[in-house]
């Protein structure tokens, strides 16, 4: 799978990250980066441990890494738990449902960007 | 092949973001025409900026951080004035306007929102990287202009006034001494009152102008103006129009009227002998009428005149000098002048003797200095050469001396070590939040850092050294070190701030042990291990003396049948027998009371008691005449109590003594108060 294909499939906007990155073998690079990056599993922590202010700062990680790779469907997931988190201090059961969303994007985008060849 | 123009260096820029993938994203963009530097936090990049401040050409800063955020940084840089010669673009993927201003608020030129675009990066930090190195040019080249301007003005009116004064066979310093002078007594009396609004720039450009007081004695004939005796009548008069003429020639001059040197200039001239009390010369202006420039001219003027020798007479010392005018024997002054003058005849003194041509030139700098600060301009070149210089050379020193070295910052909390000491104490060489790192936690004892950098902010700029010994744990091994520091201050002169400080860490451990061991040696009998005589008298006189509403007793008490002890059982016994003594009162009193022999079979023991002291003294009575073996241990005991004491040592030893006399003429074996026998 190249890297066109594989924004098709995790739902991201090629077009958008060539034009600002320039090169597939650029973009490439910093999606390895992405399925390595740790904000995602701090975000669980954190939640888990209910330390609101750094499951924000790790959400609000998360999305600032998708929004540079174009990477639109976790994006926005990331956005919808970062806006909820914001301000926060304590544990809201509306936090549940988002993550659940992020959780299941992130695995979509994780194993679409392993695809590459 | 084409060459890009080699003038520009290549700039550093700092990526600061918590973000690695963002930070290298970034980096990746700017690789190929800039060097960079990363930080991971605020905390990391003020402390990164702190050591390289010369070397970052330009900062891009996240917002959202944790350990101190982007704005955090910002507020930062405004206190440390790097936000004045730094360009920072925030980068963030909060693009709210609040976010926005706030940054710009703070001196951020710039923002980039996420997701980023290549070329949007490298046009904005470019053209911004440009635009700070263009104005650092400029500046520069503004400053060499504005020194040149000023050194070339100074040298017209110093040529110009040597002339007069010449002419006046004066010293030649006469000029300079009332133009140092006069600034002295502006920047005091500036400093004290409002009275005046007087600016940096309007104290510069009076004391310029008072170089041109006496111009108007080009228009005095020479034979009256060298005259050795005294003038007649007519020759004063015409002496006095001086001023007036001095005004006039100014006044003579085509165009520039409006110059404030030579509107200063013409105040001086006209008015720097009118008092004011109103009975000078030529308008008898009286009080503020007279403007400040010519009252401190024409003080600057008689002060000058009279601690130099002129041809009617010989010069004054200082001291008397200022005693006639503060006296009012040189006419009438401002009182608020004179106070200036009674404040700083000290430092007036010193300037007496220092070379004058040196001064000005550093008063010069001063001035360029105090011009281009208000501009807002970064340090030059030269400046930044000699920093990075000063740099090296004492990385080199550091590098070759095998010791703990270190510098302090305060704020944002930090210390770095050298590079050997690093490796010595097993610490990074930079330690940020030291109060909470190991270095405060292990290696010092519990609070001692604390303790240390409190002494540290209790320093002034005029004291600046601390020295304190400290029982370090250094990987492991607890040993006793000195650390010595000089503090350093902000160069604001009213009101220095505590910036942190140089210093190092040496190891006295060898030394200390060895003073303690012969400490403990001159202080203990050899045969007892007890205090000798000498250490416990000092000891409770140090008790004493602080002792307040504490209540001590003094036991003295010797031996009744030592020399028995010796001529039946040998002396070997005798020894024994001491040792027991010894024993026997470490035992039965607290590590905090004092048990000394004070020679032969004499012992005392001095100790705090609340109540119940009686039982106490009957109870270690007791104790010390158990016997010993078959030996029966017998002694005469006396106790003198120092309840709201107040005389010697020596006094209170007396009184126990006598109560042992007591016992031992009565009979011995037993104890008595001295309060006991005291009335009989």
């Amino acid at each position: 799978m190249d890297v066109k294909q594989c924004y098709e499939q995790i739902g991201g906007d090629y077009d958008d990250v060539t034009s600002r990155l320039r090169t597939d073998e650029r973009i490439k690079k910093f999606l390895l980066k992405v399925a390595d990056d740790k904000s995602f599993d701090l975000l669980c922590e954190m939640l888990d441990a209910e330390n609101i202010e750094e499951a924000f700062r790790a959400a609000h990680t998360l999305k600032g890494v998708c929004l540079n790779l174009s990477l639109t469907r976790l994006y926005k997931s990331a956005s919808a738990m970062t806006e909820a988190l914001r301000g926060k201090t304590e544990y809201d059961d509306a936090f549940t449902p988002l993550l659940e969303q992020v959780r299941a994007d992130h695995a979509v985008t994780v194993a679409g960007i392993r695809a590459i060849d | 092949m084409s060459k890009t123009k080699k003038s520009t260096k290549r700039g550093k820029i700092l990526i600061v973001d918590d973000s690695e993938l963002n930070r290298s994203l970034l980096s990746d963009m700017l690789e190929a025409n800039f060097d960079i530097a990363e930080a991971e936090n605020g905390l990391e990049a003020c402390a990164y900026l702190q050591e390289h401040e010369l070397e970052i050409s330009l900062v891009l800063l996240d917002i959202v951080m944790p350990q101190m955020d982007g704005f955090e940084v910002l507020a930062m840089m405004n206190k440390k004035g790097w936000i004045k010669t730094m360009p920072v673009i925030m980068i963030s993927a909060e693009t709210g306007s609040a976010y926005i201003d706030r940054a710009y608020d703070l001196g951020a030129v710039d923002y980039i929102s996420r997701p980023f675009d290549e070329r949007t990066v490298m046009h904005r930090v470019s053209s911004n990287f440009m635009l700070a190195l263009k104005q650092k040019e400029i500046s520069d080249m503004l400053s060499t202009q504005v020194y040149e301007h000023e050194r070339d003005n100074r040298l017209m009116i110093q040529i110009l006034s040597h002339i007069v004064e010449f002419r006046n066979g004066e010293s030649g310093l006469h000029i300079l001494h009332v133009s140092t002078f006069t600034e002295m007594i502006l920047k005091h009396l500036v400093a004290i009152s409002d009275k005046y609004a007087l600016s940096q720039s309007d104290i510069s450009t009076i004391c310029n102008a008072s170089a041109l007081h006496d111009i108007g004695k080009m228009s005095v004939p020479e034979s009256i103006l060298n005259k050795p005796g005294r003038l007649t009548k007519e020759e004063f008069e015409t002496m006095k129009q001086h001023s007036a003429e001095g005004e006039k020639l100014l006044k003579a001059i085509p165009y520039h009227h409006n110059v404030a040197l030579i509107k200063v200039a013409c105040e001086i001239c006209r008015w720097h002998h009118e008092r004011y009390d109103g009975s000078g010369y030529p308008d008898g202006l009286k009080g503020d009428a007279i403007p400040i420039s010519a009252q401190v001219v024409a003080l600057a003027d008689v002060y000058d005149a009279l601690t130099s020798q002129r041809v009617y007479k010989p010069a004054l010392p200082h001291e008397k000098a200022v005693e006639m005018i503060l006296n009012g024997e040189c006419g009438a002054f401002n009182p608020i002048v004179l106070q200036c003058l009674k404040d700083i005849h000290e430092k007036l003194k010193a300037e007496l003797t220092v070379s004058s041509p040196a001064r000005d030139m550093e008063s010069i700098r001063e001035n360029v200095e105090n011009v281009l600060k208000k501009s807002g301009s970064s340090v030059s070149d030269r400046t930044i050469r000699l920093l990075e210089h000063e740099r090296m050379k004492n990385r080199f020193y550091a590098s070759l001396s095998h010791e703990v070295l270190f510098e302090y910052v305060s704020s944002p909390e930090m210390v770095e070590l050298s590079e050997w000491g690093a490796d010595f104490l097993g610490m990074p060489q930079k330690i940020l939040n030291p109060a909470e790192s190991a270095l405060a936690t292990e290696i010092f004892g519990e609070g001692d850092f604390d303790r240390f950098v409190t002494k540290m902010y209790q320093t002034t700029p005029e004291n600046p050294i601390v020295e304190e010994k400290y029982l370090l744990n250094i990987r492991g091994a607890k040993r006793w070190n000195k650390v010595i520091v000089q503090t350093l201050w902000s160069s604001d002169e009213e009101r220095p701030v505590f910036e942190g400080a140089l210093g190092k860490v040496v190891d006295v451990d060898d030394e200390t042990q060895e003073m303690q061991q012969l400490e403990q040696l001159a202080d203990h009998d050899a045969a007892t291990g007890l205090f000798n005589h000498h250490a416990a008298k000092r000891r409770i006189t140090k008790l004493l003396a602080d002792a307040g509403n504490k209540r001590y007793a003094l036991v003295f008490f010797d031996l009744d049948n030592l020399k028995k002890a010796n001529d039946v059982y040998g002396h070997l016994f005798g020894n024994e027998l001491l040792k027991a003594i010894a024993d026997r009162m470490k035992s039965n009193t607290r590590s905090s009371d004092i048990c000394a022999r004070m020679g032969g079979d004499e012992f005392i023991i001095f100790m705090e008691y609340q109540s119940g002291l009686e039982q106490q003294i009957k109870r270690i009575f007791e104790c010390l005449t158990k016997p010993l073996g078959e030996f029966d241990v017998s002694l005469s005991m006396g106790i003198a109590l120092a309840e709201n004491y107040r005389g010697t040592y020596d006094e209170l030893f007396h009184m126990a003594d006598l109560a042992a006399y007591a016992v031992k003429n009565g009979g011995k074996n037993a104890y008595r108060f001295y309060s006991e026998i005291a009335d009989k």
